[in-house]
């Protein structure tokens, strides 16, 4: 009693202390390689660095898949290992990998950076600003006000800022002065940077004395820049930088563009540390900005964008919201069944105490509260009754025959209790494998394995020790007493409504079924043949495809992600026009739109952040929230659709995506890849073209991409070696001079409040935007003079090589569809029979991959997973029975498992996807379960010696209280599951749907399937067994008066 | 004297003990846990997984004027629940040391 006791305290702590998150800890298993090689275009970068980083790379251990995509100045080479690998030891690999070949790579090139992507680089949280008249200056204020003060939060990752407009000081240059003065721009952002400096001169001792010498020249305003002398001309006249250009202390120039709801605004990504707790970090944030708003200049609006800790949280109380129900429901089911309040009482309390110890294992493990244990916690709440449920009987039948509580208790436990552990092992049988499965799924059902593993054997421990104990106290034995006759009288128990009307009803259903049984039994072939053509039927719609298959189910979170692409060139102006059309479009259409956060263009300073976003000037990226699920009638993948529409109507719009997933974790879309291999840029262009065409009249077939981008326009400037070795310049220095003059040159910095400020020197913006422009652009040559860059070089336009992605050191191009309305397997099978028709040039492969890949993945494994669990409990219960046959018996109820999962998802519409195919594996243990129940009960009966249809009728109406028992709270255990539809719900949904019809089915077919099938194995097995037992004793036989009548001679 | 063989359901050990206190027997040799089977009806008491209950066995000496109150006793036990059930059986005492 108080072991338990402890248990629960220990339960309740560690729930306490566990960290509620979405999915178990999981790492994706991708490192990645990035070198830069500055001047290189893509296909250089391919040969000189990716192509022999790849060959190196290739032989790292548990390597899954290699990918890189090369582009100018940069190759990315990324490696996927199987989940579950050691990243650190990985990573070491690749160390050693690279640095053998270090030496092959070209000269100038960086050293190859090697990066681990972990979850901490998933924003959890995304805040929006908005701000009118403090707009120029969000930058400083949101330094100051929300990211010093949120860093100092627990936990808390990185912070950062995107569309934050920058101070810059621009002085803009007019060339014709420059020209006229004979000066470059160098000389001038020389001068302006030489003017600006704080330097330490030396130390002067005056008499007692010493002090410090200082220069304190740094500008403390940008004006003072216009009166620095760049240098004084021949007349003697000074020429000032006001001469010669404009100062602007402005905000830089808009390469990016952030807009909240069409307002000019700032997004904040929070970031968490790599295993902090969302939930807490994201609680924090909120109080801490809840406090942040009042201090924020009134005008600096602050909304939500996203909040990944939201989500968490109502899947998790959607999931707790379950666990109560099926508590309930199950409570509710023995309650009907036995009929005692206090036999309830006992029963009820080994469900939280198994319950708790799932805590105490999940606290050890350094797990989470999150999806996935509660589903198991779930799937376990209507297990753990039924070992409580058999000794629970047994000791009431002691009771009810006049034993005392406490005997009762002790013998009614020893006599079961091998019989107890030998179901559970059943259950283990199914579950354990469940901790060995590899990939992602693993990851995943690892949890789960151990979790119901535990759960279960945690009930059986106290199904035969709290549960006789607690017997022994709540029970009341039989009150008897003696009459006038010396007669035994048992008091009559009060007759209620329970015993006259579910009793009543109950004992009608034993009899009807025992009478269906026996009716069954006398026509064992019609059965058989009915049952098998049932199966055969329900089959159908399997191999006619009716049943769609999913990767993971896509969530309804409320959110979507817009990416539309203009015209290639498009100017970012242009691209913001078309963002603010398009946001107006939304929001008549869609009223349920609650923000729209647009980004159009690029920042930039390509930091690595840059590396994972696509941002050019022609593409928009939108975050569109919506209402909450509940709120709205719509759901959001028909949202999507009525926006996808509209984008197709609009002529300026060259593709988009519409995504409704959140990008993170397991939630996302599923897409489905379609692979082409291919060298020649052209060919494999055209094809990828060509099926992307035809995928447009695919049914389902939606946001289809093609990774590939498209040749881009460039300028190029084409030196003439002759002419520049003349001026006595170099590529590289002409090369600095152009960039100088069009993208500008840092001259310094201007301090102020602790912070710096660019000072950027460039020409006006008339004198650099067209090719003759570029042409007229001077420079100084080595002997002082400024030549023209038209002198130097000419100016092409040109296309640049497309970014060169590839795959297992292939080259690859990839065509993206997204499914809709349609599953994922329905939709691979329909892109598989539009391939066909697809004439593929020699020397390319086509193949499907993407979420399809991992989904047949996953499901090959599962398959695997059943067969081994098949396997596993067959050698459970064949130890058990001590036969082969019996088994093989209870194992052909499984078949009608998955008739009841077919029927189940027909009609409810469902697609199977990998939490619904573990539900099928969970049938295994709740169908099988079943059938020990039933066939042990008839082993039983034909030991004590009943004729074998009899012993089977008997066993039936026996049992069949048991078997709907253990049936009907696994059942309704998962009904609040099934009917769930909180946020996330779309999780677990499917595996509730997929365990109701299996056991439901299942079930019933146990009920009749199983006896049958018995007899017509048994007859003959026992007859056999008969005769073989008269041969083993043959002494029988002897006639003691013969005396050749010996074994060594025996009678004929 | 007489040696009374008592065999029961074990789950009437504690009458068996109380009916044997009452009667003021004070002597016993307990069996614990023995099978066995009844001529006449009796489910077997095998401790298997077909017949999982088993009995328990004492044998007492007692004087010869205690037997008679002592089987009616075991009867009055056995009329209790028939199907629990008890046996007694009486033989004789030849020797003693």
């Amino acid at each position: 009693m108080l072991v338990f006791v402890a248990v629960v305290v220990i339960g309740l702590f560690s729930l306490t202390r566990l960290p509620i998150d979405q999915f178990p800890e999981m790492e994706p298993p991708y490192v990645s390689v990035m070198t830069i090689y500055s001047g290189a275009n893509g296909s250089e970068i391919e040969t000189n660095v990716t192509k022999i980083l790849e060959n190196s790379l290739n032989s790292v251990d548990d390597l899954k898949e290699i990918t890189s995509t090369s582009k100018d100045n940069m190759s990315l080479v990324t490696l996927e290992f199987e989940w579950g690998t050691d990243l650190d030891e990985a990573t070491n690999d690749i160390r050693s990998s690279i640095d053998m070949v270090t030496d092959e790579l070209p000269d100038g090139c960086s050293k190859p950076l090697i990066f681990k992507f972990n979850t901490s680089m998933m924003p959890i949280m995304q805040y929006a600003f908005t701000a009118e008249e403090s707009y120029p200056g969000l930058e400083k204020i949101l330094d100051d006000n929300v990211i010093n003060v949120l860093n100092r939060i627990d936990g808390i990752g990185n912070l950062s800022l995107s569309g934050a407009p920058e101070r810059y000081i621009y002085i803009d240059l007019d060339p014709k002065k420059l020209e006229a003065y004979n000066l470059s721009l160098e000389t001038v952002g020389n001068a302006i940077g030489s003017n600006n400096l704080n330097l330490a001169s030396g130390s002067v001792k005056m008499g007692k004395e010493q002090y410090q010498l200082r220069v304190q020249g740094e500008y403390v305003e940008s004006s003072e820049i216009n009166d620095i002398v760049v240098t004084t001309s021949a007349d003697g006249r000074q020429v000032y930088v006001r001469d010669l250009a404009t100062v602007r202390d402005t905000i830089k120039d808009i390469s990016l563009d952030e807009k909240i709801n069409s307002q000019n605004g700032v997004r904040l990504i929070v970031m968490k540390q790599s295993g902090a707790n969302t939930v807490q970090i994201a609680n924090d944030v909120r109080k801490q900005m809840e406090r942040i708003k009042q201090q924020l200049p009134p005008d600096i609006k602050v909304q939500m964008i996203y909040d990944s800790s939201e989500e968490i949280n109502n899947a998790i109380n959607g999931l707790v919201e379950s666990i109560f129900y099926a508590l309930l429901f199950v409570v509710l089911v023995v309650l009907f069944f036995l009929g005692k309040w206090r036999a309830t009482i006992i029963i009820g309390l080994t469900i939280p105490i198994s319950l708790l110890t799932a805590f105490v294992y999940l606290a050890l493990a350094d797990s989470s509260l999150n999806i996935i244990s509660l589903c198991s916690l779930t799937i376990a709440i209507g297990m753990v009754v039924d070992d409580a449920i058999v000794v629970l009987e047994n000791i009431t039948k002691h009771i009810e025959r006049g034993s005392r509580p406490r005997e009762a208790a002790i013998y009614a436990t020893n006599e079961v209790w091998v019989s107890v552990i030998a179901t559970t092992l059943v259950i283990v049988a199914v579950f354990m494998p469940l901790t060995m499965l590899s990939g992602q799924a693993g990851i995943m059902f690892k949890e789960l394995g151990w979790i119901v593993t535990i759960v279960v054997c945690t009930s059986t421990t106290i199904a035969i020790s709290l549960t006789p104990m607690l017997c022994s106290k709540l029970l009341k034995s039989v009150k008897v007493s003696v009459d006038e006759h010396g007669n035994l009288v048992e008091e009559k128990t009060k007759i209620g409504w329970y015993e006259r009307y579910v009793v009543g009803f109950l004992n009608k259903v034993d009899n009807w079924y025992a009478n269906a049984l026996r009716a069954c039994l006398n026509h064992k072939a019609i059965t058989l043949i009915v049952v098998t053509l049932i199966f055969a039927g329900s089959l159908v719609p399997l191999f006619l495809g009716f049943i769609g298959t999913d990767f993971m189910p896509q969530q309804d979170n409320g959110r979507m992600s817009v990416t539309i692409e203009l015209q290639r060139g498009t100017r970012i102006e242009e691209t913001m026009r078309t963002a603010r059309e398009i946001e107006k479009r939304m929001m008549v259409l869609v009223p349920e739109i609650q923000l729209i956060s647009t980004s159009a263009g690029t920042n930039d300073d390509a930091g690595i952040s840059a590396m994972f976003s696509t941002t050019n000037n022609n593409k928009i990226t939108m975050t569109v929230r919506c209402l909450k699920k509940y709120e709205r009638e719509r759901t959001i993948f028909e949202i999507a659709e009525v926006i996808r529409q509209e984008l197709a109507s609009m002529p300026e719009v060259i593709t988009y995506q519409v995504s409704t997933s959140s990008g993170m974790g397991g939630g996302g879309a599923s897409t489905v890849d379609v692979e082409i291999y291919g060298y020649d840029f052209v060919t494999t262009n055209l094809l990828a073209e060509e099926i992307s065409q035809k995928l447009k009249d695919v049914p389902g077939a939606r946001d289809i991409d093609i990774t590939r981008e498209e040749d881009r326009a460039e300028l190029q400037i084409i030196f003439d070696k002759e002419k520049l070795a003349r001026h006595g310049l170099t590529e590289a220095t002409v090369s600095t001079y152009v960039r100088n003059r069009v993208n500008g040159m840092t001259a310094g910095y201007l301090k102020e409040d602790g912070e710096e400020y660019d000072i950027v020197i460039r020409l006006q913006e008339a004198f650099r935007s067209s090719i003759t422009d570029l042409e007229e652009l001077t420079m100084p040559s080595a002997t002082g003079q400024l030549v023209k860059l038209k002198e130097l070089a000419r100016i092409e336009e040109y296309w640049c090589p497309p970014t060169i992605e590839r795959k297992s050191r292939q080259r690859i191009v990839t065509v993206k569809v997204t499914p809709v309305g349609v599953s994922l397997g329905e939709l691979a099978i329909s892109i598989q029979h539009m391939l066909e028709d697809v004439n593929i040039p020699q020397g390319i492969n086509v193949a499907l991959a993407g979420d399809y890949e991992d989904q047949q993945e996953t499901f090959g494994d599962m398959g695997m997973l059943l067969a081994l669990i098949l396997l596993l409990v067959y050698i459970v219960m064949a130890s058990q029975f001590e036969s082969f046959s019996k088994p093989f018996i209870i194992m052909m109820a499984v078949p009608f498992a998955i008739t009841g999962v077919i029927l189940a998802l027909l009609i409810t519409d469902t697609s199977l996807d990998m939490i619904g195919a573990l539900g099928v594996i969970l049938l295994v243990g709740i169908v099988v379960k079943n059938g020990i129940v039933l066939v042990d009960y008839i082993n039983l009966m034909r030991d004590r010696g009943y004729e074998l249809n009899e012993a089977i009728a008997l066993s039936g109406a026996s049992r069949l209280r048991p078997v709907l028992m253990t049936a009907l709270t696994t059942i309704l255990g998962m009904v609040p599951m099934a009917l769930s539809t909180s946020e996330g719900s779309e999780m677990w949904v499917p595996m509730g749907i997929v365990v109701i019809g299996g056991a439901f089915v299942s079930t019933m077919i146990t009920l009749i399937v199983v006896p049958v099938l018995y007899a017509i194995m048994s007859r003959h097995g026992e007859r056999d067994k008969a005769i073989k037992e008269q041969k083993e004793y043959i002494f029988m036989q002897l006639d003691p008066h013969d005396d050749k009548g010996t074994v060594d001679n025996p009678q004929k | 004297m007489k040696a009374v063989f008592i065999v029961f359901n074990q789950a009437n050990t504690e009458r068996v003990e109380y009916m044997l206190d009452q009667l003021k027997i004070s002597g016993f040799t307990f069996f614990e846990q023995v099978q066995g089977r009844g001529t006449n009806g009796g489910e077997p008491r095998r401790g298997t997984h077909t017949w999982p209950e088993m009995n328990s066995a004492v044998i007492t000496v007692v004087n010869d004027d205690q037997v008679e109150k002592l089987l009616q006793t075991v009867h009055k036990l056995d009329c209790r629940n028939k199907e629990v059930g008890v046996r007694a059986f009486v033989w004789n005492i030849e020797q003693t040391v």
